[in-house]
C-alpha cells in the first residue's frame, strides 16, 4: 500500500476502534485490577472474547494466506521487567494504553497528562538516556527462537516461539482447545451485569454502555480487519504514540524499522477522534481534570508505562489483545508481567489498611 | 417518588479519575448507618455503570441512577 492509503486505512480503522472503546468502556487496567479490586468480571470478559475471536480469526486467515503471523521477539527479561514496570504504570495512569488514549477524546485532561508522560518515556526508553536498558534487556544475540519450524504451519517464516512451536504442535490444536475452554467459561459465567437497557436500537448503539460480549466479539473483529489491512501486525497503541512525538519532533512523516509508514500513529489519531465522537453523540464528553496531585500521579503513571512499552516491546494491546492471539510466547510472558504489576500497584494503591 | 427523598450524605467525586470514584463510594457506604441514604455525583462514565453493580452486590439498595446533565451522573444508594 501507498503512504496516503496507508494512513488513510490506519484513520479509518482507528477510528471504529476509538468508537468501539468508548461505547463498550474498554480498558484493560480496569479489566484486570477490577478482578482483585472490586470482584468484577465484566471488562475482563469482553478482554477474553476479543482474544478468542481474533485468535480464531488470524489463523483462519494465515491458513488460508491472507496474513502472514508475526510473533513478537521472546527476550524473556525484557518482557518481565517491562511488562511489570508497564502493568504498575497503567494503575497509577488510571488506565491502560488503549484506555488512556479513548479516555483522552472523552475530555479527561488527566489521560491526556498520562499520555504526554507516556509519549515522553517511550523516546527517552527508545533512543534517549535509557536506551542502554532497553539494548541490554532485549540482546541482540540473545533472542530465544524456535529450534525446528517443523509444523509451523500459518507461521512459516518466522521463528520466533509460540505455544505452537516451542511444543512442536499444529497451532490449530491449540487454537481449537484454548478457544473452546474460554467459550465455555464465558457462556458458563456469562453473568447478570449485562446493561439492562431498554429504549430503540439508536439508543442501545449511541447512548448507552454495550454489554461485554458485544464489545467483544466487535474489537476482535476491528483487530482481524487491522491485521489484513495492514499485513504487518494487527491492532497496537504504543507504537503509534511514540511515532507520533517522534513525528512532530523531527518533522518527518513516522516510519517503523523496517521503513514502513508507522501506521499505529494513524490509528492512534483515529482512536482519539473515535472515541470523541462517540462521547459527543453518547452525552458524555465533558473536559474534566482532577486535583493536582493525582495529575501528577496521571504523568508518573504515564512515564512507566512507556519505559514498560519500549522495554517489554509492547503495550498491552500489542502483547495481550494482538500477540496472545497469535500464541506468542514474548505476549504471554509480556501480558503476565502486566497483569501481576497491575495487581501489585492496585494491592498497595487501593487494598491495604 | 425517589427524587423526593432527601440524601443523609453527599459524596461528589467529579473530576476523580479510575477507580477512585468506586472505591471512595464503597469506603463511604460502610461507614455509614442502616437506612441513611447516600448521593453520589460523578462525570466517569464506567463508574455510572460500575458502581450501581458493585454496590447491589455488597447488599444495598440502589434507590436511582440518572443522567443529570453532559458527563455527569447522580447515584441514589439506600443503606441495608
Amino acid at each position: 500500500m501507498t503512504d496516503t492509503s496507508l494512513m488513510l486505512a490506519g484513520l479509518v480503522v482507528g477510528i471504529i476502534f476509538g468508537f468501539v472503546l468508548q461505547r463498550g468502556r474498554f480498558c484493560m487496567n480496569s479489566a484486570f485490577r477490577d478482578i482483585v479490586l472490586m470482584k468484577e468480571y465484566t471488562l475482563l470478559k469482553a478482554v477474553a472474547m476479543a482474544i478468542v475471536v481474533q485468535m480464531i480469526g488470524f489463523h483462519l486467515m494465515a491458513t488460508m494466506g491472507y496474513i502472514q503471523l508475526n510473533p513478537k521477539t521472546f527476550y524473556w527479561g525484557a518482557m518481565i521487567f517491562g511488562g511489570f514496570i508497564f502493568g504498575i504504570g497503567m494503575v497509577l495512569a488510571a488506565g491502560c494504553a488503549s484506555g488512556t488514549t479513548y479516555r483522552v477524546g472523552e475530555g479527561m485532561v488527566g489521560s491526556f497528562v498520562a499520555l504526554l508522560g507516556f509519549m515522553i518515556g517511550g523516546l527517552v526508553t527508545k533512543g534517549g538516556a535509557l536506551k542502554d536498558l532497553t539494548l541490554y534487556l532485549q540482546p541482540t544475540e540473545g533472542a530465544l527462537k524456535a529450534i525446528t519450524t517443523e509444523n509451523a504451519g500459518p507461521y512459516v517464516g518466522n521463528a520466533n516461539l509460540t505455544l505452537a512451536n516451542v511444543f512442536g504442535l499444529d497451532p490449530w490444536i491449540l487454537v481449537v482447545i484454548i478457544a473452546g475452554v474460554v467459550l465455555a467459561v464465558l457462556v458458563w459465567k456469562r453473568g447478570g451485569e449485562e446493561t439492562k437497557a431498554e429504549g430503540t436500537l439508536y439508543e442501545k448503539i449511541f447512548k448507552t454502555g454495550w454489554n461485554w460480549w458485544i464489545t467483544g466479539i466487535i474489537v476482535g473483529i476491528i483487530g482481524i480487519i487491522a491485521f489484513y489491512t495492514f499485513q504487518n501486525y494487527a491492532l497496537g497503541i504504543s507504537g503509534g504514540w511514540f511515532g507520533f512525538l517522534n513525528a512532530l519532533i523531527t518533522g518527518e512523516l513516522p516510519r517503523l524499522g523496517s521503513g514502513m509508514l508507522n501506521w499505529f500513529t494513524f490509528l492512534v489519531i483515529g482512536v482519539v477522534i473515535g472515541a470523541a465522537v462517540a462521547a459527543v453523540i453518547a452525552g458524555e464528553f465533558k473536559f474534566r481534570a482532577p486535583d493536582a496531585k493525582r495529575l501528577l500521579q496521571q504523568f508518573v503513571g504515564g512515564v512507566l508505562m512507556g519505559i514498560g512499552a519500549v522495554v517489554g516491546t509492547a503495550c498491552n494491546i500489542g502483547h495481550i489483545l494482538s500477540g496472545v492471539p497469535q500464541l506468542a510466547l514474548s505476549s504471554i510472558l509480556g501480558g503476565a508481567f502486566i497483569i501481576l504489576g497491575c495487581w501489585v500497584a492496585a494491592y498497595i494503591m487501593f487494598m491495604r489498611g | 417518588m425517589s427524587s423526593d427523598v432527601k440524601p443523609t450524605e453527599t459524596l461528589d467525586v467529579r473530576g476523580e479519575v479510575c477507580p477512585y470514584p468506586d472505591v471512595k463510594t464503597q469506603k463511604k457506604v460502610k461507614k455509614m448507618k442502616s437506612g441513611e441514604i447516600l448521593e453520589v455525583i460523578l462525570d466517569y462514565p464506567l463508574s455510572a455503570e460500575r458502581i450501581p453493580r458493585s454496590v447491589e452486590k455488597m447488599g444495598h439498595e440502589i434507590l436511582k441512577t440518572e443522567k443529570t446533565g453532559t458527563g455527569e451522573w447522580r447515584i441514589l444508594i439506600k443503606i441495608k
